[in-house]
């Protein structure tokens, strides 16, 4: 446990110091000036339109943020081969790729929260609106995404024997990930049962990000959500992050640092 | 040594927890996606850009990013002066996409029925997009409101449409326009006073030029209005 931690703290400060933070400010800036400029076009439900797009800005910066750290750490970790030095301690390859995970977490969550106080703060106290509880589950559910993506970005980084091939593996299984909705659409269709089952394998081997996009459903009168929904993603989401996390080990355990 | 027992454990560890998280997602589908996939017509638009702009939306998982992006084209469209040379005569398509991009926006439903309703009298189009908005919104309660004054817009009676649009801006969050509306109706029904009350409640809100200058027309008008049926009055009491 106690190095586990070691890995985390160190994965958190590397991070920050190589200035990860930065681009949380200019998403920031970014995102409350094009949030601000959409909601005062578009007549009437400023707030509501200020929130959405920043919940939308919350998770593109946590998804830069993820797929930067990704780069930057490859190239120290394995192209700078840094990664011999944190294996060489005592400690399982299982620990590294779980501390990495963890740090990789803490920062994206920083950024993530951070940009949610921030919108929240607005509307509430320069705004003088009402920020809705939904506001705060979909952040919640942010993060559990944004912990799927870590793992599988890490995943990524283990199997991967390129930074581009890492950042662009990942950018397809999130773009995927969001198209799992329509997949489970097509399920429901007169299809053929050949492209059915393709499909229904896809849809088990894709994360179901659509499954944590409750930014998208924030007004819709028929969504169901109660403990039963907490559960079932909160479940869901973490027996994915282990399954990715798993392949993610055996790949590390197979890999040769010569 | 240890890893090769890591990895004898860890093959039937990594099948059985995939099992598990395919068990897991199929009981997803109970919730996460009861809505089916709107498949309206793409009317006057080009179905080029209807049909992208929906795979761009319910691909990308930004469905109500997109949504308000083309919330702004709709405005614009109805803002650029060119296309009222064929009387916006793509505005209800317009409308119609970006409610199927972002059912619960409301004020799609608001605006574009006012000006179909109110500016271009293209009632039968209102109806249906507040209809749409009522079904995808049942406790949206201004969008019933404003489907009964057009009601009796429609037949001419305004005393009957006045209440239903006095109780849906005083709900608040009404757009502008709706207001506009209700002065324009007050003069209709021959209340000048309440009109003269509303426009000079727009004069002093708004921060529009356009809408100061609207007003103060209104009101140079009501005002005539109101001194002619003030001498008549003193002459016939």
């Amino acid at each position: 446990m106690k190095r586990i931690f070691h890995v985390t703290t160190f994965t958190f400060r590397e991070l920050i110091r190589s200035k990860m933070l930065y681009i949380w400010l200019l998403s920031a800036i970014v995102f409350c000036l094009l949030a601000f400029l959409l909601s005062i076009l578009s007549f009437g439900e400023v707030h509501k339109i200020f929130m959405d797009l920043g919940l939308v800005g919350m998770e593109w910066s946590g998804t830069l943020v993820l797929l930067l750290s990704l780069a930057v750490t490859y190239n120290t970790e394995f192209e700078q081969k840094s990664i011999y030095l944190q294996l060489a301690k005592p400690i399982t390859r299982g620990e590294y790729l779980l501390g990495r995970v963890l740090g990789f977490f803490s920062v994206i969550s920083l950024v993530v929260l951070g940009m949610g106080l921030l919108i929240a703060g607005l509307v509430a106290f320069v705004g003088g609106g009402q920020v809705s509880p939904m506001f705060f589950y979909s952040s919640v559910f942010l993060l559990i995404e944004m912990f799927v993506l870590t793992t599988l970005g890490l995943t990524f980084q283990m199997i991967g024997t390129s930074m581009v091939g890492v950042v662009l593996y990942s950018m397809f299984t999130i773009f995927l990930g969001h198209c799992v909705g329509q997949v489970e659409w097509l399920l429901n269709q007169n299809l053929a049962p050949a492209v059915k089952t393709v499909l229904r394998v896809v849809h088990f081997f894709l994360p179901n990000l659509e499954a944590f996009n409750l930014k998208d459903r924030i007004y819709d009168p028929n969504l169901i959500f109660g403990w039963e929904q907490w559960r079932e993603v909160l479940l869901y989401g973490f027996t994915y992050s282990f399954v990715v996390f798993l392949i993610g080990w055996i790949n590390l355990e197979k890999r040769e640092f010569m | 040594m240890a890893n090769d027992r890591f990895l004898k454990w860890a093959v039937p560890l990594l099948i059985f927890v995939f099992l598990t998280q395919a068990y897991l997602s199929s009981k997803l589908d109970r919730w996460v996606h009861p809505a089916p996939f709107e498949n309206s017509k793409a009317g006057e638009l080009d179905p080029k850009i209807v049909s992208s702009l929906r795979a761009a939306a319910f691909l990308s998982g930004y469905k109500v990013l997109i949504g308000h992006a083309f919330w702004i084209r709709v405005i614009q469209y109805y803002g650029d002066g060119f296309n009222g040379s064929d009387h916006f005569s793509k505005l209800y398509d317009y409308c119609r996409l970006a409610s199927d991009l972002n059912p619960q926006f409301i004020s799609v439903y608001t605006y574009g029925a006012s000006v179909l309703a109110y500016q271009l009298n293209r009632m039968d189009e209102a109806s249906k997009l507040l209809q749409k908005g009522i079904l995808a919104n049942p406790n949206a309660n201004n969008l019933k409101l404003l489907l009964a004054a057009m009601a009796y817009h429609n037949s001419a009676n305004y005393e009957r449409e006045i209440p239903f649009l006095e109780i849906q801006i005083a709900q608040g969050n009404a757009p502008t326009m709706l207001i506009n509306i209700l002065a324009n109706t007050y003069k209709k029904a021959g209340r000048t006073d309440d009109a003269i009350r509303l426009w000079l409640q727009i004069l002093k809100t708004t921060d529009s030029d356009v809408q100061k200058y609207e007003a103060a027309q209104k009101l140079k008008e009501l005002y005539a209005i109101s001194k002619t049926k003030n001498s008549l009055e003193k002459v016939n009491p």
